[in-house]
């Protein structure tokens, strides 16, 4: 899934390509056509300043293939009428500067409409590649989820039947299946928000918000996979609200909750605070877990970083950290890692801008 | 009407999830009733009166929200929405076409008996004129207009008051935040959120045990608050968790 906006991509540039040439063949018959029809008139009318008609073809390879194909015909446009009407005729010579007026006029039009046409085109093919991704995100999250849905629904129903139930051995089965699909689902959720955020596809819906809300959230959500932590929360009183997009920044702390209980044993205390900070209010994620060297701090945010010392032994895509950063960016905070060194645990924190906004005094009773 | 025996309607296309979705109902003593698509579940909805339907958003013929819509212009039964989609927009549209509560696949079981459970209360006590809503330790007497907490009554503004009401009318099921500033500061105050956020702070201080925690008004991001049915076992079951501010 990673791969489409990849591929998405290489099938417009041939796309691409294709239009062009067939473009810059259809303006050309275009301008044969003219010629020869011109050519006819030119017996019974005077046909010297119709160079005009010549836009034709240009428009038409502006739409059809882009400002390059445009470019083109309107130059052998402009070849065809000099050689076939302009005196003398069948030569490239021009003599009188009323023609070279009409010619340098032809040439300032037909640039500016083909890149008004081209402008136009291309706005059109961003739209239907952005219809294309939708619809790809879209039924990806469809299929792969309808499924996990039906697995998951399917477990706790077992997990709830009483035969199972008191069975010790049968009824931790079906909480691993829960547990799994949840872990499943979590990764789906993640190749999304990888594919949205490099096709620059991310919307932040901006909404007043207690960033006490946004902690109890990420941590309701990832309530199984703290379990065997010692979880402790703080949020300081009468923080300032924030107006950010709610659900973005519980992603992105989630994934610092994530990447905490990942990379510290179980047992070690995981600290999530959030604080007020100068201009802003400031969410931690704290472990005991295995540090972050000098070196991998700068590049921890990057796709697909792995740090070599854990590749073996703990699994990961790599992406948890840069969508986190992507989602905070988006909603106009930062995001920041520290690290004693490795071995002694690491600190991420958001910082999330606060603005003023009008007190509600006047409305209460 | 809401008998013994609770009948549901179970409105989905894909067999499997009928499937799972008839077992968990059965073992909690409903009566399912299954449809596969909008048409033939508007049909069942109105011949079977169900007490409750479960309606999935993505059906073949047309829309999910399209059944509640229709469902809603005669009927004020219990409507859970099955939704994949996680935008939260599409979530307040549907509560505000009048689904009852909704969940996001995938979803256990417990989730969405908890959720249906709580919407087939808010109708029985409306029919039945049920005048308290207990909360974990928050008791709140609609009749009398009072809120004690552990039995000790709380003062509360008249907003407060106001907020907590129609929180309570709907207890356990989510309520919209346009929904509560139209309920509680009118219609021209619908995108004043900031208020809405103040005052629920204001009201957590007064009815949680650590308003920085929430167990009683808990938050949906993005959506609205809801009252926690159950909000007891929660707070036992999370009691592991050390709270310092």
């Amino acid at each position: 899934m990673l791969h489409v906006p990849r591929d998405l991509a290489a099938g417009l540039g041939d796309v691409t390509l294709r239009a062009s040439l067939t473009s810059i063949g259809l303006a050309l018959a275009l301008i044969a056509v003219l010629t020869a029809a011109l050519a006819a008139a030119s017996f019974v009318v005077d046909v010297e300043h119709v160079t005009i008609i010549y836009l034709i073809p240009v428009l038409v390879a502006a739409t059809r293939g882009g400002v390059v194909p445009a470019l083109i015909a309107a130059v052998i446009g402009l070849g065809a009428a000099v050689f076939f009407f302009f005196p003398p005729l069948y030569d490239f010579y021009v003599d009188s500067p009323v023609e070279v007026v009409d010619l340098v006029l032809f040439i300032f039009v037909a640039v500016v409409t083909g890149k008004l046409a081209a402008d136009v085109r291309q706005a059109k093919m961003r739209a239907q590649a952005d219809a294309l991704r939708d619809a790809l995100i879209g039924s990806v999250s469809h299929e792969l989820r309808t499924p996990l849905a039906s697995i998951m629904g399917a477990a706790s129903v077992l997990a709830q039947s009483p035969q199972i139930a008191a069975d010790e051995r049968l009824a931790p089965l079906a909480r691993v299946l829960r547990e799994e699909t949840e872990r499943l689902d979590s990764h789906i959720q993640n190749m999304l928000d990888a594919t949205r955020i490099s096709s620059d596809g991310i919307r932040p819906q901006a909404e007043w918000v207690d960033p006490c809300d946004i902690v109890n959230a990420a941590v309701a959500h990832r309530q199984n996979l703290l379990q065997k932590h010692e979880l402790k929360v703080t949020v300081a009183e009468d923080l300032p609200l924030v107006q950010v997009d709610s659900s973005l920044v519980e992603k992105a702390l989630g994934q610092f909750i994530e990447n905490a209980v990942k990379y510290s044993p179980p047992a070690s205390a995981i600290e999530i605070t959030a604080t007020p900070s100068p201009r802003a209010v400031r969410l931690t994620v704290s472990d005991q877990g295995a540090g972050i060297s000098h070196d991998e701090l700068q590049r921890i945010w990057d796709r697909f970083y792995r740090a070599p010392r854990h590749r073996d032994r703990i699994t990961g895509s790599g992406l948890g950290l840069w969508i986190a950063r992507a989602l905070v960016n988006a909603c106009g905070g930062r995001v920041e890692a520290s690290s004693p060194g490795i071995g002694h645990g690491a600190l991420l924190s958001i910082y999330l801008p606060v603005a003023p906004h009008p007190g509600p005094e006047h409305v209460d009773d | 009407m809401t008998s013994p025996q609770p009948a549901v309607l179970v409105i989905d296309d894909e067999v499997q999830i009928r499937r799972f979705l008839r077992a968990g109902f059965e073992l909690e003593h409903f009566t399912v009733v299954e449809a596969d698509a909008a048409e033939s579940g508007l049909r069942a909805a109105t011949l079977r009166s169900p007490d409750l339907i479960v309606v999935d958003l993505g059906l073949p013929d047309r829309d999910g929200s399209t059944v509640v819509e229709r469902v809603r212009s005669w009927s004020d039964v219990p409507i859970i929405v099955l939704s994949v989609r996680a935008n939260e927009d599409e979530k307040v549209r549907l509560l505000e076409l009048g689904a009852d509560d909704y969940v996001v696949k995938p979803f256990g079981m417990a989730e969405l008996l908890a959720r249906a459970r709580a919407a087939l209360r808010r109708h029985s006590r409306g029919n039945a004129g049920e005048p308290t809503v207990k909360i974990g330790p928050l008791m709140i007497d609609l009749a009398a207009r009072t809120v004690s907490v552990d039995g000790t009554r709380i003062q509360l503004s008249p907003k407060e008051y106001r907020l907590l009401q129609v929180l309570a009318q709907h207890a356990g099921n989510v309520v919209t935040h346009q929904h509560l500033l139209k309920e509680v500061w009118g219609a021209r105050h619908v995108q004043d959120a900031h208020y809405l956020r103040i005052f629920v702070r204001k009201l957590r201080q007064k009815i949680e045990k650590d308003p920085t925690q929430p167990r009683i008004l808990v938050t949906e991001l993005g959506v609205g608050y809801r009252l926690a049915q159950g909000a007891e076992q929660e707070d036992s079951a999370s009691r592991g968790i050390s709270n310092s501010s």
